[in-house]
């Protein structure tokens, strides 16, 4: 499948969610000004810090931030057959932000007025067409209710078969594909007497079962032994070559990234650090990358990166903080191939994404032209 | 359907602003409850400190059934032309602290039992279900007014059926909590840290996780005793004449009604309206707006 | 130092569940989650626990610590049985014993801060504390774990599932406890603060002398960190040895297939179909007689379904097989 070709599935633009944070009056910028680009029929790998506002930038898409003291600003284009439409319209006209010398003072937001419009917007699409698989699927299950009947309360909310039978044949059907072992046992389980990696397969069964047409996976595969995540990752690609399932896949393992996904985001302190196709950004040789994707890759704890000691490379530093953002590089404090050319520039001014080859976009000053 | 799940783990972040969150309507419930809660505080305070407008056993033959703001009553008199506001101010003596007595032994027989039932299941849990059944099919009155005819009419002893009689429901709820608690995880892993099960109990599950369904329970437990103790003074088993209470006070009241003179007796009537609602809606609002019952 | 810390002998846990949700009690379906495992960890070792989801491993570190009751067996803690200790009793030992849990929102009380949640760990076993030095301390584990001070004030619904995780395990830390079981410790954690853990984990070890029982699916990982390496399938021990014997020249089919998924994918453009052998779905409903992995496992097939692997009677039992390395097979594959 050819990579950042055809129609576009969903954009994303200037995303931004804050948090309001009282105790320290102070916003949490957990997602600051994403782009991200999904073609229909491919699947888009996000790799990034822990924290860095993977997971919010893909709730807030959807509508599943309701924290109150939230602002989300940007625009979230969901091509929903050829009709366009802002998954995120109007929910500024809600949001009133008190400024004085250019800094927020208060937050006034309708909160009841924008949950009503968050849903109107997405009740269309959210399991229809959009599914999501939540990083943590214990509590993202319904505690009460055995897992057969939530996914099969899936399958009589999004697909044809409204029938019992058919809808339970189904939702067994499901759990099988998913690798799930004795699946009539487990159908009358509730999650609590489940393991972690059962959880996590009910959980993925219940959102394949919807049959999206965009399906947010966030880390789908962390609970799951490696027979079992390479048969998820298989099944994975199987949907999407027979029904041309388009995904967002977030995950820290970048094999199961390699193998699934044609193009990556990197993501560091709420922004998108490079994008591109999978091959450019994960290739270890290519020298054009962003200095924090090739940091993070060559820390992935491996016996040939440990020392003779037995410790591993990390990057130092401490992770990025997203209350006090430096007006530079984010990267700045812990980047390793800064040099004299660029420091000045890197204090000072946060680059822009620039492209370095053909899809391959990467926000870095080292990257850019003198000028 | 996965919008509706993850609500409930992400609303849990709100408790910063709950009250910036809180929709109109609960706002008003609240603010109207409180101050009720305030006013009946006022009035006890003056009572007990004997602050009051006009002496309570006053009589002034001169002006009976007066209406309000007349000669210097400012909600005019009785029958017997004593001051219709100090006996008011005064009906909450009747109410007040036993009233506290019944919460307080609900709250704490009820998250005892719910605390058990739901941590130990068992026994314990069969006879909280139990009881709470059988208590909601028998009318509270009557087992009060058995109580009164074993015992003798003492407010104090109304009071502890009342509070007894509505520990199951606290209990049931409490136990509710628990068992969803306990789907989360976090108790097992505080008992694997090794704190002590007490403080695993008192702290984890009841102040951090129970405070606002206690506080709820309550604020209706407090209606409750209110609209018991008044029915009770009204059928005459509960505080005597002269000493003042609401319900006497309609009951007494009542018999001039065929005259004419309403007033005397819908002026605690409305009283007890007024304050039995304020309990209720401020109730109701904490429960919208801290348990996110949408 | 080489006195075994933790020893567990014949341990079972057998959890029930009803077939229907108002059956009757006695109408209960049986499952094995762990089935007869026995292994020690000595003072300073890491071993590893690896298997198939579900296969019992969280089972088995929550029943070692005793938080779920064991069916059978023995636990051992320093030499001194702790199997049947009450609750009251066991709690002196909670300070030497703890887990980092599996499930994110596991050590968080939803309605605390992550303050007094780090703030009450500190304290539970050294009350006597000042609450400046608690102040001091939690600074000191936030850094460890390399979480910001700024995320104090928040709730735990307020996190990245990565800081949860951190938070987790800096309130394992806080103890200071000399046995960690530690569930998948790494999941939800980008790679270079997988390797902060783990180096981190590592350090501890070398100064402190702390053992860990080590569950993950990260088969490098468990590489690069065990001494020993426990392979798990279905409640039992299927094979145990030192991790490069293990790793390298696995004798039990299921250990191999566990390993040869891990190199195909590594070798990520070669993508055949990772298992060999016939992947049926194991069923708990009908519960295998004789060995366990019988029904999925290559040589069965390619010795023709000899009778000795699918009678009861003749179970295979974990056999050394080389100096430390047991394997329960009939037919142990070719060193
Ligand atoms: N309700 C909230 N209030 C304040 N801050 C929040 C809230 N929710 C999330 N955050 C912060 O936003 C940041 C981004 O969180 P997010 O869950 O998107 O991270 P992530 O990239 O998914 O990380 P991980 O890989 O660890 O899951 C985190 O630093 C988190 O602390
Ligand atoms: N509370 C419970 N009630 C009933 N069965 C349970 C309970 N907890 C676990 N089980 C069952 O025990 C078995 C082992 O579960 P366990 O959580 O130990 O697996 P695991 O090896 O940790 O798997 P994973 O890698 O997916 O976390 C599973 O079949 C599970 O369904
Ligand atoms: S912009 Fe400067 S600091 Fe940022 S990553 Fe590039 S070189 Fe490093
Ligand atoms: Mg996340
Ligand atoms: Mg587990």
């Amino acid at each position: 499948m050819s990579a950042s070709s055809g129609p576009l599935l969903l954009q994303i633009r200037d995303l931004r969610t804050y948090f309001y944070s009282q105790a320290k009056q102070a916003f949490v910028r957990a997602v600051d000004g994403v782009d991200l680009a999904v073609f229909k029929g491919s699947t888009l790998g996000i790799v990034g810090e822990s924290g860095s506002g993977k997971s919010i930038t893909m709730l807030s898409s959807i509508g599943l931030v309701t924290s109150a003291p939230g602002v989300i600003t940007g625009s979230v284009i969901f091509q929903d057959g050829d009709k366009p439409v802002n998954l995120l319209g109007g929910l500024p006209d809600y949001v009133y932000l008190e400024i004085t010398d250019g800094r927020i003072m208060a937050v006034h937001k309708q909160q009841p007025q924008w949950m009503t419009r968050v849903r109107q917007n997405l009740k269309p699409y959210r399991g229809n067409n959009i599914a999501m698989i939540f990083q943590n699927p214990k509590a993202a299950m319904h505690p009460y209710q055995t897992i057969g009947a939530q996914i099969m309360e899936a399958i009589q909310l999004h697909t044809d078969i409204k029938d019992k039978v058919a809808a339970r044949q189904m939702a067994l059907n499901w759990l099988d594909r998913v690798q799930m072992d004795s699946p009539r046992l487990r159908f009358d389980n509730h999650p609590h007497g489940l393991s972690g990696g059962m959880c996590q397969r009910a959980m993925i069964a219940m959102a394949l079962a919807a049959q999206p047409s965009l399906l947010i996976a966030d880390e789908p595969t962390t609970g799951l032994d490696a027979t079992i995540q390479s048969k998820i990752v298989d099944l994975l690609l199987e949907l999407r070559q027979d029904l041309g399932i388009t995904t967002i896949l977030i995950s820290h393992d970048i094999s199961v990234i390699k193998r699934l996904s044609d193009d990556v985001a990197v993501m560091y302190g709420g922004r998108v650090m490079e994008t591109g196709p999978a091959a450019l950004v994960l290739d270890e040789r290519n020298e054009q990358r962003h200095p924090y994707t090739h940091a993070l890759l060559a820390s992935t704890p491996r016996r040939a990166n440990a020392n003779a000691q037995g410790y591993l490379p990390a990057i130092k530093g401490e992770v990025c903080d997203n209350i006090n953002i430096p007006a530079g590089c984010r990267f700045l404090s812990r980047c390793h191939a800064i040099n004299d050319r660029v420091r000045d520039r890197c204090r000072r001014m946060e680059p822009e994404l620039t492209v370095v080859a053909p899809g391959h976009q990467v926000r870095c000053w080292l990257r850019q032209e003198d000028g | 359907m996965l919008f509706r799940q993850f609500q409930v783990e992400i609303s849990e972040s709100n408790q910063l602003s709950w009250w910036r969150t809180a929709g109109r309507k609960n706002k008003i419930y609240v603010i109207y409850g409180l101050a009720v809660v305030l006013a009946v505080l006022v009035s006890y305070g003056l009572g007990a400190l004997h602050w009051l407008p006009h002496d309570p056993d006053d009589m002034n033959f001169d002006s009976l059934m007066a209406g309000p703001f007349t000669g210097g009553y400012l909600l005019g008199t009785d029958f017997m032309g004593r001051d219709l506001l100090t006996r008011l101010i005064l009906g909450t003596q009747a109410y007040f602290l036993p009233g506290l007595m019944a919460i307080a032994i609900a709250l704490v027989l009820g998250a005892v039992l719910g605390v058990s039932a739901g941590y130990r299941g068992g026994r314990v849990d069969t006879v909280v279900v139990y009881c709470n059944n059988l208590i909601d099919s028998f009318p509270r009155l009557i087992l009060v007014l058995l109580v009164i005819a074993a015992f003798k009419p003492d407010i104090y002893y109304i009071m502890a059926v009342v509070g007894v009689t509505a520990a199951p429901l606290v209990a049931s709820l409490v136990k509710g909590k628990v068992l969803f608690l306990r789907q989360k995880n976090f108790i097992e892993s505080a008992i694997a840290l090794g704190i002590p099960a007490r403080v695993i109990i008192i702290k984890h599950i009841l102040w951090y996780n129970c405070r606002a369904l206690l506080l709820i329970q309550a604020t209706l437990g407090m209606a409750e005793a209110i609209l018991i103790e008044t029915s009770l003074s009204y059928l005459g088993f509960g505080v005597q004449e002269p000493i003042p209470s609401w319900g006497n006070m309609v009951q007494a009241g009542a018999n001039y009604l065929l005259q004419g003179n309403f007033w005397p007796s819908t002026a605690p009537a409305l009283a007890i309206l007024f304050t039995v609602l304020g309990f209720h809606l401020l109730g109701d609002g904490l429960n919208d707006i801290l348990e996110r019952q949408q | 130092m080489t006195d075994t810390i933790l020893e567990v002998k014949n341990l079972v846990k057998h959890f029930r569940q009803r077939k229907r949700l108002l059956a009757p009690r006695a109408d209960t379906e049986i499952i094995p989650a762990v089935d007869d495992i026995s292994f020690y960890l000595r003072a300073g070792e890491t071993l590893g626990l690896v298997g198939e989801s579900g296969c019992g491993k969280t089972t088995a570190g929550k029943t070692i610590l005793k938080l779920l009751p064991a069916t059978a067996g023995q636990i051992l803690f320093n030499g001194e049985d702790i199997t049947h200790l009450e609750r009251r009793q066991f709690r002196p030992y909670r300070r030497h014993m703890q887990m980092i849990f599996q499930d994110l929102d596991a050590a968080l009380n939803p309605k605390m801060r992550i303050r007094d949640v780090l703030q009450e760990a500190v304290k539970v076993h050294s009350p006597q504390l000042s609450s400046a030095a608690v102040k001091v301390r939690v600074g000191e584990l936030l850094d460890l774990v390399n979480l910001k001070q700024n995320k104090l004030v928040q709730f735990p619904a307020e996190l990245s599932g990565g800081e949860k995780r951190r938070v987790g395990i800096a309130r394992t830390l806080a103890v200071e406890p000399k046995l960690i079981i530690a569930d998948e410790p790494t999941s939800a954690l980008d790679v270079s603060i997988q390797a902060q853990v783990i180096n981190l984990m590592r350090a501890l070890q070398n100064r402190l002398g702390l053992s860990y029982l080590f569950i993950s699916h990260d088969l490098q990982l468990v590489e690069l960190i065990s001494h020993k390496v426990a392979v798990m399938y279905l409640g039992q021990i299927v094979e145990m040895g030192v991790t490069q014997q293990i790793a390298r020249a696995p004798r039990h089919p299921y250990t191999r297939i566990l390993w040869s998924s891990l190199v195909n994918k590594r070798t990520l453009e070669t993508t055949a179909p990772v298992v060999a052998g016939n992947w049926g779905v194991y069923d708990f409903e009908r519960p295998a007689a004789g060995c366990r992995f019988a029904s999925r496992c290559p040589i069965f097939v390619a010795k023709g379904k000899p009778s000795a692997c699918t009678d009861p009677a003749t179970a295979p039992q974990l056999k050394g097989v080389a100096e430390g390395h047991q394997v329960r097979c009939h037919f142990p594959l070719k060193a």
